[in-house]
Protein backbone atom coordinates (compact mmCIF):
# COMPACT_ATOMS: atom_id res chain seq x y z
CA UNK A 1 0.00 0.00 0.00
CA UNK A 2 2.67 2.43 1.08
CA UNK A 3 4.78 1.36 -1.86
CA UNK A 4 1.84 1.91 -4.15
CA UNK A 5 1.26 5.54 -3.10
CA UNK A 6 4.94 6.26 -3.47
CA UNK A 7 4.77 4.86 -6.96
CA UNK A 8 1.82 7.13 -7.69
CA UNK A 9 3.73 10.12 -6.44
CA UNK A 10 6.58 9.27 -8.75
CA UNK A 11 4.29 8.99 -11.78
CA UNK A 12 2.62 12.23 -10.69
CA UNK A 13 6.01 13.89 -10.52
CA UNK A 14 6.78 12.90 -14.12
CA UNK A 15 3.38 14.29 -15.19
CA UNK A 16 4.65 17.74 -14.20
CA UNK A 17 7.09 17.56 -17.10
CA UNK A 18 4.36 16.92 -19.67
CA UNK A 19 3.59 20.50 -20.76
CA UNK A 20 7.26 21.22 -21.38
CA UNK A 21 7.78 17.93 -23.22
CA UNK A 22 4.71 18.51 -25.39
CA UNK A 23 6.10 21.91 -26.35
CA UNK A 24 9.51 20.41 -27.20
CA UNK A 25 7.85 17.63 -29.21
CA UNK A 26 5.68 20.04 -31.19
CA UNK A 27 8.30 22.64 -32.04
CA UNK A 28 11.54 20.73 -31.93
CA UNK A 29 11.58 16.92 -32.02
CA UNK A 30 8.70 16.03 -34.37
CA UNK A 31 9.82 18.63 -36.96
CA UNK A 32 13.42 17.37 -36.78
CA UNK A 33 12.32 13.72 -37.10
CA UNK A 34 10.10 14.68 -40.02
CA UNK A 35 13.11 16.38 -41.60
CA UNK A 36 15.26 13.29 -41.11
CA UNK A 37 12.60 11.09 -42.65
CA UNK A 38 11.97 13.49 -45.51
CA UNK A 39 15.62 13.46 -46.49
CA UNK A 40 15.28 9.73 -47.35
CA UNK A 41 11.90 9.87 -49.11
CA UNK A 42 11.54 10.27 -52.84
CA UNK A 43 9.11 13.06 -53.74
CA UNK A 44 7.31 11.26 -56.56
CA UNK A 45 7.43 7.58 -55.63
CA UNK A 46 7.22 8.11 -51.83
CA UNK A 47 9.74 5.28 -51.52
CA UNK A 48 13.03 5.23 -49.66
CA UNK A 49 15.96 6.77 -51.49
CA UNK A 50 19.57 7.80 -50.92
CA UNK A 51 19.41 10.04 -53.95
CA UNK A 52 19.28 13.32 -51.99
CA UNK A 53 22.50 12.46 -50.21
CA UNK A 54 24.16 11.29 -53.42
CA UNK A 55 23.25 14.64 -54.98
CA UNK A 56 25.42 16.33 -52.34
CA UNK A 57 28.38 15.32 -54.50
CA UNK A 58 27.37 17.98 -57.06
CA UNK A 59 29.73 20.95 -57.14
CA UNK A 60 27.13 23.51 -56.01
CA UNK A 61 26.44 21.63 -52.76
CA UNK A 62 29.99 20.42 -52.12
CA UNK A 63 31.23 23.99 -52.56
CA UNK A 64 28.79 25.36 -50.05
CA UNK A 65 29.92 22.79 -47.47
CA UNK A 66 33.58 23.52 -48.22
CA UNK A 67 33.00 27.28 -47.94
CA UNK A 68 31.06 26.95 -44.68
CA UNK A 69 33.64 24.64 -43.11
CA UNK A 70 36.51 26.85 -44.29
CA UNK A 71 34.87 30.02 -43.00
CA UNK A 72 33.97 28.48 -39.63
CA UNK A 73 37.37 26.78 -39.26
CA UNK A 74 39.44 29.85 -40.12
CA UNK A 75 37.43 32.27 -37.98
CA UNK A 76 37.45 29.76 -35.10
CA UNK A 77 41.25 29.42 -35.28
CA UNK A 78 41.71 33.21 -35.45
CA UNK A 79 39.24 33.56 -32.59
CA UNK A 80 41.03 30.96 -30.45
CA UNK A 81 44.53 32.42 -30.99
CA UNK A 82 43.69 36.12 -30.64
CA UNK A 83 41.05 35.46 -27.98
CA UNK A 84 43.55 33.54 -25.84
CA UNK A 85 46.16 36.31 -26.07
CA UNK A 86 43.57 39.02 -25.34
CA UNK A 87 42.03 36.89 -22.60
CA UNK A 88 45.40 36.46 -20.92
CA UNK A 89 46.10 40.19 -21.23
CA UNK A 90 42.78 40.87 -19.49
CA UNK A 91 43.34 38.15 -16.89
CA UNK A 92 46.71 39.61 -15.88
CA UNK A 93 45.58 43.24 -16.02
CA UNK A 94 46.23 44.93 -12.64
CA UNK A 95 43.02 46.97 -12.39
CA UNK A 96 39.97 44.95 -11.33
CA UNK A 97 37.65 47.63 -12.74
CA UNK A 98 39.08 47.48 -16.24
CA UNK A 99 39.05 43.67 -16.14
CA UNK A 100 35.36 43.70 -15.28
CA UNK A 101 34.62 46.35 -17.91
CA UNK A 102 36.34 44.31 -20.64
CA UNK A 103 34.52 41.13 -19.61
CA UNK A 104 31.21 42.99 -19.75
CA UNK A 105 32.17 44.40 -23.15
CA UNK A 106 32.79 40.85 -24.38
CA UNK A 107 29.45 39.76 -22.96
CA UNK A 108 27.67 42.42 -25.00
CA UNK A 109 29.60 42.29 -28.27
CA UNK A 110 29.49 38.51 -28.64
CA UNK A 111 25.74 38.94 -29.12
CA UNK A 112 26.18 41.70 -31.70
CA UNK A 113 25.82 39.42 -34.66
CA UNK A 114 23.45 39.64 -37.55
CA UNK A 115 22.28 42.41 -39.82
CA UNK A 116 23.28 45.52 -37.79
CA UNK A 117 26.80 44.13 -37.36
CA UNK A 118 27.07 43.31 -41.05
CA UNK A 119 25.96 46.85 -41.88
CA UNK A 120 28.50 48.30 -39.41
CA UNK A 121 31.24 46.52 -41.38
CA UNK A 122 29.90 48.01 -44.61
CA UNK A 123 30.17 51.43 -42.91
CA UNK A 124 33.86 50.94 -42.05
CA UNK A 125 35.08 48.79 -44.93
CA UNK A 126 32.63 49.37 -47.76
CA UNK A 127 33.75 51.15 -50.93
CA UNK A 128 33.37 54.53 -49.15
CA UNK A 129 33.94 53.15 -45.68
CA UNK A 130 35.76 54.92 -42.88
CA UNK A 131 38.86 52.70 -42.98
CA UNK A 132 38.83 52.59 -46.77
CA UNK A 133 38.84 56.43 -46.83
CA UNK A 134 41.50 56.61 -44.14
CA UNK A 135 43.85 54.38 -46.12
CA UNK A 136 43.30 56.37 -49.32
CA UNK A 137 43.86 59.76 -47.67
CA UNK A 138 46.84 58.92 -45.46
CA UNK A 139 48.54 56.00 -47.17
CA UNK A 140 47.36 56.59 -50.71
CA UNK A 141 46.25 52.97 -50.77
CA UNK A 142 42.92 51.80 -52.10
CA UNK A 143 41.60 48.51 -50.73
CA UNK A 144 39.23 48.22 -53.65
CA UNK A 145 38.90 46.46 -56.03
CA UNK A 146 41.30 43.84 -54.62
CA UNK A 147 39.38 43.59 -51.38
CA UNK A 148 35.65 43.93 -50.91
CA UNK A 149 33.60 43.58 -47.77
CA UNK A 150 31.03 41.57 -49.75
CA UNK A 151 33.36 38.58 -50.02
CA UNK A 152 34.82 35.64 -48.14
CA UNK A 153 37.51 37.76 -46.49
CA UNK A 154 35.00 40.51 -45.67
CA UNK A 155 32.72 37.96 -44.07
CA UNK A 156 35.69 36.62 -42.11
CA UNK A 157 36.30 40.02 -40.52
CA UNK A 158 32.64 40.26 -39.49
CA UNK A 159 32.62 36.73 -38.05
CA UNK A 160 35.81 37.32 -36.05
CA UNK A 161 33.94 40.23 -34.46
CA UNK A 162 31.61 37.88 -32.58
CA UNK A 163 34.11 34.99 -32.27
CA UNK A 164 36.77 37.02 -30.42
CA UNK A 165 34.71 38.07 -27.39
CA UNK A 166 33.18 34.58 -27.12
CA UNK A 167 36.67 33.07 -26.87
CA UNK A 168 37.74 35.74 -24.35
CA UNK A 169 34.78 34.75 -22.15
CA UNK A 170 35.56 31.03 -22.50
CA UNK A 171 39.29 31.26 -21.91
CA UNK A 172 39.51 33.61 -18.91
CA UNK A 173 38.21 31.05 -16.37
CA UNK A 174 40.65 28.50 -17.85
CA UNK A 175 43.69 30.58 -16.85
CA UNK A 176 42.88 30.12 -13.19
CA UNK A 177 43.81 26.44 -13.71
CA UNK A 178 47.45 27.39 -14.14
CA UNK A 179 48.64 27.44 -10.57
CA UNK A 180 51.15 29.95 -9.33
CA UNK A 181 53.10 27.13 -7.66
CA UNK A 182 53.67 25.42 -10.99
CA UNK A 183 55.19 28.53 -12.44
CA UNK A 184 57.39 28.98 -9.36
CA UNK A 185 58.53 25.37 -9.42
CA UNK A 186 59.27 25.61 -13.12
CA UNK A 187 61.28 28.77 -12.53
CA UNK A 188 63.23 27.24 -9.66
CA UNK A 189 64.13 24.37 -11.96
CA UNK A 190 65.53 26.89 -14.39
CA UNK A 191 62.73 26.98 -16.97
CA UNK A 192 62.21 30.24 -18.83
CA UNK A 193 58.86 31.73 -19.77
CA UNK A 194 58.73 30.05 -23.16
CA UNK A 195 59.60 26.64 -21.74
CA UNK A 196 56.98 27.02 -19.04
CA UNK A 197 54.21 27.75 -21.55
CA UNK A 198 55.34 25.05 -23.95
CA UNK A 199 55.68 22.28 -21.39
CA UNK A 200 53.09 23.15 -18.77
CA UNK A 201 50.90 26.14 -19.55
CA UNK A 202 49.69 25.17 -23.02
CA UNK A 203 49.17 21.45 -22.27
CA UNK A 204 47.00 22.41 -19.30
CA UNK A 205 45.09 24.96 -21.39
CA UNK A 206 44.78 22.63 -24.38
CA UNK A 207 41.41 21.04 -23.51
CA UNK A 208 39.93 24.51 -22.96
CA UNK A 209 41.37 25.81 -26.22
CA UNK A 210 40.09 22.81 -28.11
CA UNK A 211 36.67 23.15 -26.50
CA UNK A 212 36.75 26.82 -27.48
CA UNK A 213 37.55 25.89 -31.07
CA UNK A 214 34.59 23.50 -31.35
CA UNK A 215 32.14 26.00 -29.87
CA UNK A 216 33.40 28.82 -32.10
CA UNK A 217 33.22 26.52 -35.11
CA UNK A 218 29.58 25.66 -34.39
CA UNK A 219 28.86 29.32 -33.68
CA UNK A 220 30.06 30.31 -37.15
CA UNK A 221 28.70 27.30 -39.00
CA UNK A 222 25.10 27.99 -37.96
CA UNK A 223 25.25 31.74 -38.60
CA UNK A 224 22.91 33.08 -41.29
CA UNK A 225 21.89 36.72 -40.84
CA UNK A 226 25.39 38.21 -41.08
CA UNK A 227 26.15 36.21 -44.22
CA UNK A 228 22.75 36.99 -45.76
CA UNK A 229 23.25 40.73 -45.27
CA UNK A 230 26.86 40.83 -46.50
CA UNK A 231 27.34 38.30 -49.29
CA UNK A 232 23.82 37.16 -50.17
CA UNK A 233 24.41 35.46 -53.49
CA UNK A 234 28.13 36.20 -53.99
CA UNK A 235 29.23 33.30 -51.81
CA UNK A 236 27.67 29.90 -51.41
CA UNK A 237 27.30 28.79 -47.78
CA UNK A 238 25.29 25.87 -46.39
CA UNK A 239 22.96 28.06 -44.33
CA UNK A 240 22.36 30.42 -47.25
CA UNK A 241 21.56 27.47 -49.56
CA UNK A 242 19.04 26.02 -47.10
CA UNK A 243 17.56 29.51 -46.75
CA UNK A 244 17.03 29.82 -50.53
CA UNK A 245 15.21 26.51 -50.58
CA UNK A 246 12.83 27.49 -47.77
CA UNK A 247 12.09 30.88 -49.26
CA UNK A 248 11.45 29.14 -52.57
CA UNK A 249 13.97 31.38 -54.35
CA UNK A 250 15.62 28.32 -55.84
CA UNK A 251 13.48 25.58 -57.32
CA UNK A 252 14.92 22.34 -56.11
CA UNK A 253 13.70 19.05 -54.84
CA UNK A 254 12.82 19.79 -51.17
CA UNK A 255 14.57 16.54 -50.26
CA UNK A 256 17.90 18.14 -51.19
CA UNK A 257 17.35 20.93 -48.69
CA UNK A 258 16.45 18.38 -46.04
CA UNK A 259 19.57 16.32 -46.75
CA UNK A 260 21.68 19.48 -46.42
CA UNK A 261 19.91 20.32 -43.18
CA UNK A 262 20.52 16.83 -41.78
CA UNK A 263 24.21 16.99 -42.70
CA UNK A 264 24.65 20.39 -41.07
CA UNK A 265 22.78 19.14 -38.02
CA UNK A 266 25.33 16.31 -37.79
CA UNK A 267 28.26 18.73 -38.16
CA UNK A 268 26.81 21.04 -35.48
CA UNK A 269 25.93 18.13 -33.21
CA UNK A 270 29.45 16.72 -33.46
CA UNK A 271 31.08 20.06 -32.62
CA UNK A 272 28.73 20.75 -29.69
CA UNK A 273 29.12 17.15 -28.48
CA UNK A 274 32.92 17.35 -28.59
CA UNK A 275 32.66 20.71 -26.85
CA UNK A 276 30.66 19.19 -23.98
CA UNK A 277 33.09 16.27 -23.65
CA UNK A 278 36.19 18.45 -23.67
CA UNK A 279 34.79 20.94 -21.14
CA UNK A 280 34.32 18.06 -18.73
CA UNK A 281 37.97 17.21 -19.30
CA UNK A 282 39.05 20.82 -18.98
CA UNK A 283 37.18 21.17 -15.71
CA UNK A 284 39.50 18.56 -14.24
CA UNK A 285 42.16 21.28 -13.97
CA UNK A 286 39.97 24.07 -12.66
CA UNK A 287 38.61 21.94 -9.83
CA UNK A 288 40.18 22.66 -6.42
CA UNK B 1 30.68 34.28 -12.75
CA UNK B 2 32.84 34.10 -9.63
CA UNK B 3 35.53 32.52 -11.75
CA UNK B 4 35.60 35.54 -13.98
CA UNK B 5 35.69 38.16 -11.27
CA UNK B 6 38.20 36.49 -9.00
CA UNK B 7 41.64 38.00 -9.08
CA UNK B 8 44.10 35.50 -10.56
CA UNK B 9 44.38 33.00 -7.77
CA UNK B 10 47.40 34.01 -5.84
CA UNK B 11 49.40 35.05 -8.89
CA UNK B 12 51.39 38.11 -7.93
CA UNK B 13 49.92 40.88 -10.04
CA UNK B 14 52.44 43.14 -11.67
CA UNK B 15 51.81 46.76 -10.83
CA UNK B 16 52.21 47.86 -14.40
CA UNK B 17 50.72 46.09 -17.40
CA UNK B 18 53.27 44.91 -19.94
CA UNK B 19 53.44 46.51 -23.37
CA UNK B 20 52.01 43.42 -25.08
CA UNK B 21 49.01 43.56 -22.74
CA UNK B 22 48.29 47.18 -23.63
CA UNK B 23 48.66 46.37 -27.34
CA UNK B 24 46.37 43.32 -27.15
CA UNK B 25 43.66 45.16 -25.25
CA UNK B 26 43.92 48.26 -27.45
CA UNK B 27 43.46 46.06 -30.52
CA UNK B 28 40.47 44.33 -28.93
CA UNK B 29 38.76 47.57 -27.85
CA UNK B 30 39.36 49.09 -31.30
CA UNK B 31 37.95 46.02 -33.09
CA UNK B 32 34.87 46.02 -30.86
CA UNK B 33 34.16 49.76 -30.95
CA UNK B 34 35.21 51.00 -34.39
CA UNK B 35 32.30 49.43 -36.35
CA UNK B 36 29.74 50.49 -33.74
CA UNK B 37 30.96 54.07 -33.29
CA UNK B 38 31.31 54.52 -37.03
CA UNK B 39 27.70 53.41 -37.52
CA UNK B 40 26.50 55.88 -34.87
CA UNK B 41 28.44 58.67 -36.62
CA UNK B 42 27.33 57.60 -40.08
CA UNK B 43 23.70 57.83 -38.97
CA UNK B 44 24.08 61.54 -38.13
CA UNK B 45 26.49 62.49 -40.91
CA UNK B 46 25.42 64.72 -43.77
CA UNK B 47 28.07 63.43 -46.12
CA UNK B 48 30.89 61.04 -45.29
CA UNK B 49 32.35 59.50 -48.38
CA UNK B 50 35.35 61.71 -49.18
CA UNK B 51 36.80 62.74 -45.81
CA UNK B 52 38.00 61.17 -42.57
CA UNK B 53 35.35 62.83 -40.44
CA UNK B 54 31.81 63.60 -41.58
CA UNK B 55 31.37 66.95 -43.32
CA UNK B 56 28.46 67.90 -41.11
CA UNK B 57 25.89 66.51 -38.76
CA UNK B 58 22.14 66.16 -39.04
CA UNK B 59 19.27 64.15 -37.60
CA UNK B 60 17.67 63.95 -41.04
CA UNK B 61 18.20 60.15 -41.31
CA UNK B 62 16.20 59.58 -38.16
CA UNK B 63 13.36 61.77 -39.34
CA UNK B 64 13.30 59.81 -42.60
CA UNK B 65 13.69 56.49 -40.76
CA UNK B 66 10.65 57.20 -38.61
CA UNK B 67 8.68 58.21 -41.69
CA UNK B 68 9.73 55.09 -43.60
CA UNK B 69 6.76 52.99 -44.57
CA UNK B 70 6.45 49.95 -42.35
CA UNK B 71 8.58 51.49 -39.56
CA UNK B 72 5.77 51.56 -36.98
CA UNK B 73 4.29 48.28 -38.16
CA UNK B 74 7.60 46.41 -37.94
CA UNK B 75 8.42 47.93 -34.57
CA UNK B 76 4.99 46.91 -33.31
CA UNK B 77 5.41 43.37 -34.71
CA UNK B 78 8.84 43.04 -33.12
CA UNK B 79 7.51 44.18 -29.75
CA UNK B 80 4.53 41.80 -29.96
CA UNK B 81 6.81 38.90 -30.85
CA UNK B 82 9.45 39.56 -28.18
CA UNK B 83 6.99 40.32 -25.37
CA UNK B 84 4.82 37.30 -26.09
CA UNK B 85 7.85 35.02 -26.31
CA UNK B 86 9.03 36.28 -22.91
CA UNK B 87 5.58 35.59 -21.41
CA UNK B 88 5.13 32.13 -22.93
CA UNK B 89 8.73 31.19 -22.21
CA UNK B 90 8.26 32.17 -18.54
CA UNK B 91 5.03 30.18 -18.35
CA UNK B 92 6.66 27.04 -19.72
CA UNK B 93 10.14 27.17 -18.25
CA UNK B 94 9.78 28.55 -14.70
CA UNK B 95 7.21 25.97 -13.45
CA UNK B 96 9.08 23.13 -15.18
CA UNK B 97 12.44 24.06 -13.66
CA UNK B 98 10.86 24.51 -10.22
CA UNK B 99 8.99 21.23 -10.51
CA UNK B 100 12.06 19.23 -11.54
CA UNK B 101 14.11 20.94 -8.86
CA UNK B 102 11.80 20.07 -5.98
CA UNK B 103 9.83 17.00 -7.10
CA UNK B 104 11.91 15.25 -9.69
CA UNK B 105 15.63 15.82 -9.02
CA UNK B 106 16.35 12.67 -11.01
CA UNK B 107 15.29 14.44 -14.19
CA UNK B 108 17.67 17.38 -13.67
CA UNK B 109 20.29 16.26 -16.16
CA UNK B 110 17.61 15.35 -18.71
CA UNK B 111 16.10 18.82 -18.35
CA UNK B 112 19.52 20.41 -18.69
CA UNK B 113 20.13 18.55 -21.96
CA UNK B 114 16.67 19.40 -23.35
CA UNK B 115 17.09 23.07 -22.47
CA UNK B 116 20.57 23.42 -23.99
CA UNK B 117 19.80 21.33 -27.09
CA UNK B 118 18.54 24.23 -29.24
CA UNK B 119 22.11 25.62 -29.22
CA UNK B 120 23.03 22.67 -31.42
CA UNK B 121 20.35 23.29 -34.04
CA UNK B 122 21.19 25.88 -36.71
CA UNK B 123 18.32 28.34 -37.05
CA UNK B 124 17.91 27.63 -40.77
CA UNK B 125 17.49 23.93 -40.00
CA UNK B 126 14.86 24.66 -37.34
CA UNK B 127 13.05 26.94 -39.79
CA UNK B 128 13.11 24.32 -42.55
CA UNK B 129 11.90 21.57 -40.21
CA UNK B 130 9.00 23.68 -38.89
CA UNK B 131 7.97 24.97 -42.30
CA UNK B 132 7.86 21.45 -43.73
CA UNK B 133 6.11 19.64 -40.89
CA UNK B 134 3.34 22.25 -40.55
CA UNK B 135 3.01 22.99 -44.27
CA UNK B 136 -0.52 21.56 -44.57
CA UNK B 137 -1.91 22.91 -41.28
CA UNK B 138 -3.35 26.32 -40.38
CA UNK B 139 -0.12 26.92 -38.45
CA UNK B 140 1.80 26.98 -41.73
CA UNK B 141 3.96 30.11 -41.95
CA UNK B 142 1.87 31.78 -39.25
CA UNK B 143 3.12 34.11 -36.49
CA UNK B 144 2.14 31.40 -33.97
CA UNK B 145 4.58 28.98 -35.59
CA UNK B 146 7.21 31.73 -35.47
CA UNK B 147 6.46 32.25 -31.78
CA UNK B 148 7.05 28.55 -31.07
CA UNK B 149 10.28 28.69 -33.06
CA UNK B 150 11.74 31.74 -31.29
CA UNK B 151 10.84 30.26 -27.89
CA UNK B 152 12.72 27.05 -28.71
CA UNK B 153 15.62 29.09 -30.03
CA UNK B 154 15.81 31.33 -26.95
CA UNK B 155 15.14 28.57 -24.40
CA UNK B 156 18.74 28.26 -23.14
CA UNK B 157 18.79 32.00 -22.41
CA UNK B 158 15.77 31.74 -20.12
CA UNK B 159 16.78 28.44 -18.56
CA UNK B 160 20.30 29.33 -17.37
CA UNK B 161 19.57 32.34 -15.13
CA UNK B 162 16.34 30.80 -13.78
CA UNK B 163 18.05 27.49 -12.91
CA UNK B 164 21.01 29.30 -11.35
CA UNK B 165 18.73 31.49 -9.23
CA UNK B 166 16.74 28.45 -8.12
CA UNK B 167 19.95 26.63 -7.27
CA UNK B 168 20.99 29.50 -5.03
CA UNK B 169 17.87 29.47 -2.83
CA UNK B 170 16.71 26.69 -0.54
CA UNK B 171 13.66 25.78 -2.62
CA UNK B 172 12.94 22.62 -0.61
CA UNK B 173 12.66 24.35 2.76
CA UNK B 174 10.64 27.21 1.25
CA UNK B 175 8.26 24.71 -0.37
CA UNK B 176 7.83 22.75 2.85
CA UNK B 177 7.21 25.96 4.78
CA UNK B 178 4.54 26.89 2.24
CA UNK B 179 2.95 23.44 2.41
CA UNK B 180 2.82 23.51 6.23
CA UNK B 181 0.88 26.77 5.93
CA UNK B 182 -1.56 25.03 3.62
CA UNK B 183 -0.60 26.68 0.34
CA UNK B 184 -0.96 24.66 -2.87
CA UNK B 185 1.84 24.25 -5.38
CA UNK B 186 0.66 27.10 -7.62
CA UNK B 187 0.45 29.48 -4.66
CA UNK B 188 3.91 28.43 -3.40
CA UNK B 189 5.40 29.00 -6.84
CA UNK B 190 3.77 32.40 -7.36
CA UNK B 191 4.11 33.94 -3.92
CA UNK B 192 7.24 32.32 -2.48
CA UNK B 193 9.50 30.95 -5.21
CA UNK B 194 9.03 33.57 -7.94
CA UNK B 195 9.79 36.58 -5.66
CA UNK B 196 12.91 34.78 -4.45
CA UNK B 197 14.28 34.06 -7.91
CA UNK B 198 13.14 37.36 -9.43
CA UNK B 199 16.66 38.50 -10.42
CA UNK B 200 17.12 35.27 -12.41
CA UNK B 201 13.69 35.66 -13.99
CA UNK B 202 14.46 39.26 -14.95
CA UNK B 203 17.86 38.39 -16.46
CA UNK B 204 16.31 35.55 -18.42
CA UNK B 205 13.42 37.71 -19.63
CA UNK B 206 15.75 40.51 -20.75
CA UNK B 207 17.99 38.05 -22.58
CA UNK B 208 15.02 36.48 -24.35
CA UNK B 209 13.58 39.89 -25.18
CA UNK B 210 16.86 41.14 -26.66
CA UNK B 211 17.48 37.91 -28.59
CA UNK B 212 13.99 37.73 -30.07
CA UNK B 213 13.90 41.45 -30.85
CA UNK B 214 17.05 41.03 -32.95
CA UNK B 215 15.92 37.72 -34.48
CA UNK B 216 16.17 37.67 -38.27
CA UNK B 217 16.61 34.14 -39.64
CA UNK B 218 13.50 32.40 -38.25
CA UNK B 219 11.32 35.43 -38.97
CA UNK B 220 12.43 35.77 -42.57
CA UNK B 221 12.25 32.07 -43.36
CA UNK B 222 9.05 31.16 -41.50
CA UNK B 223 6.74 34.14 -42.01
CA UNK B 224 8.69 36.45 -44.34
CA UNK B 225 6.88 39.53 -45.55
CA UNK B 226 3.51 38.62 -44.02
CA UNK B 227 4.72 39.50 -40.52
CA UNK B 228 7.62 41.85 -41.09
CA UNK B 229 9.72 42.66 -38.03
CA UNK B 230 12.27 45.39 -37.39
CA UNK B 231 15.41 43.34 -38.31
CA UNK B 232 13.79 42.45 -41.66
CA UNK B 233 13.17 46.12 -42.37
CA UNK B 234 16.79 46.90 -41.44
CA UNK B 235 18.17 44.37 -43.93
CA UNK B 236 15.83 45.67 -46.60
CA UNK B 237 17.17 49.21 -46.11
CA UNK B 238 20.83 48.12 -46.24
CA UNK B 239 20.04 47.57 -49.92
CA UNK B 240 17.94 50.71 -50.44
CA UNK B 241 19.34 53.55 -48.34
CA UNK B 242 22.53 53.48 -46.28
CA UNK B 243 21.66 56.45 -44.07
CA UNK B 244 18.31 55.04 -43.02
CA UNK B 245 19.89 51.60 -42.55
CA UNK B 246 22.45 53.27 -40.27
CA UNK B 247 19.69 54.89 -38.22
CA UNK B 248 17.94 51.50 -37.91
CA UNK B 249 21.23 49.82 -36.93
CA UNK B 250 21.78 52.45 -34.25
CA UNK B 251 18.30 51.81 -32.85
CA UNK B 252 18.99 48.09 -32.75
CA UNK B 253 22.48 48.50 -31.20
CA UNK B 254 21.04 50.85 -28.58
CA UNK B 255 18.34 48.37 -27.60
CA UNK B 256 21.01 45.64 -27.28
CA UNK B 257 23.22 47.91 -25.13
CA UNK B 258 20.31 48.91 -22.90
CA UNK B 259 19.26 45.29 -22.38
CA UNK B 260 22.85 44.34 -21.55
CA UNK B 261 23.24 47.16 -19.04
CA UNK B 262 19.97 46.15 -17.37
CA UNK B 263 21.08 42.51 -17.28
CA UNK B 264 24.38 43.51 -15.66
CA UNK B 265 22.49 45.56 -13.06
CA UNK B 266 20.07 42.74 -12.32
CA UNK B 267 22.89 40.20 -12.54
CA UNK B 268 24.92 41.91 -9.82
CA UNK B 269 21.88 41.82 -7.57
CA UNK B 270 21.53 38.19 -8.53
CA UNK B 271 25.12 37.68 -7.46
CA UNK B 272 24.51 39.47 -4.14
CA UNK B 273 21.40 37.38 -3.55
CA UNK B 274 23.42 34.24 -4.22
CA UNK B 275 26.11 35.12 -1.68
CA UNK B 276 23.41 36.11 0.81
CA UNK B 277 21.73 32.75 0.39
CA UNK B 278 25.07 31.04 0.88
CA UNK B 279 25.76 32.94 4.07
CA UNK B 280 22.32 32.21 5.43
CA UNK B 281 22.90 28.48 5.11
Amino acid sequence: MAKNTRGNIRVGAWLGLVPFLVFCLAFEFIPIIFLLRGSFIDKTTQGLTMNHYLQMGRAIYTNSFINSIKLSGITAIIGVILGTIIGYAIYRWPSERLRQALISLSDVTTNFAGAPLAFAFIVILGMNGVITQFLIQYFNYNLYPKFTIYSFSGLMLAYVYFQLPLMVLLVIPAFSAIKKEWKESAESLGANNFQFWRRIGLPVLMPSLFAGFTLLFANAFGAYATAYTLVESQLSLVTLQIGYMIAGEVRHDPGIGMAMAVLSLIIMGLSIGIYQLTTVRARKWTKS
Amino acid sequence: MSNKSNPPNGTPIKKRPAFWQIAAIAFFVLYMFLPIISTYMFSIATRWDRSILPEGYTLQSYVRAFQASYFTVTLRNSLILSISSVIVSLMIIVPTVYWVHTRLPRAKSLLEILMILPFGIPTVVLALALVRVYSLTPLSRSPVLLLGAVIVYSMPFMYRPVANALQAIDAHTLTEAGQSLGANTFRILMSIIVPNILPGILSGSLLVFATVFAEFTLTRLIVGASFKTFPLLLVEYTRINGNIAAAFSVISFTIAWLASILILRVGSKDHAAQTEAMQAR
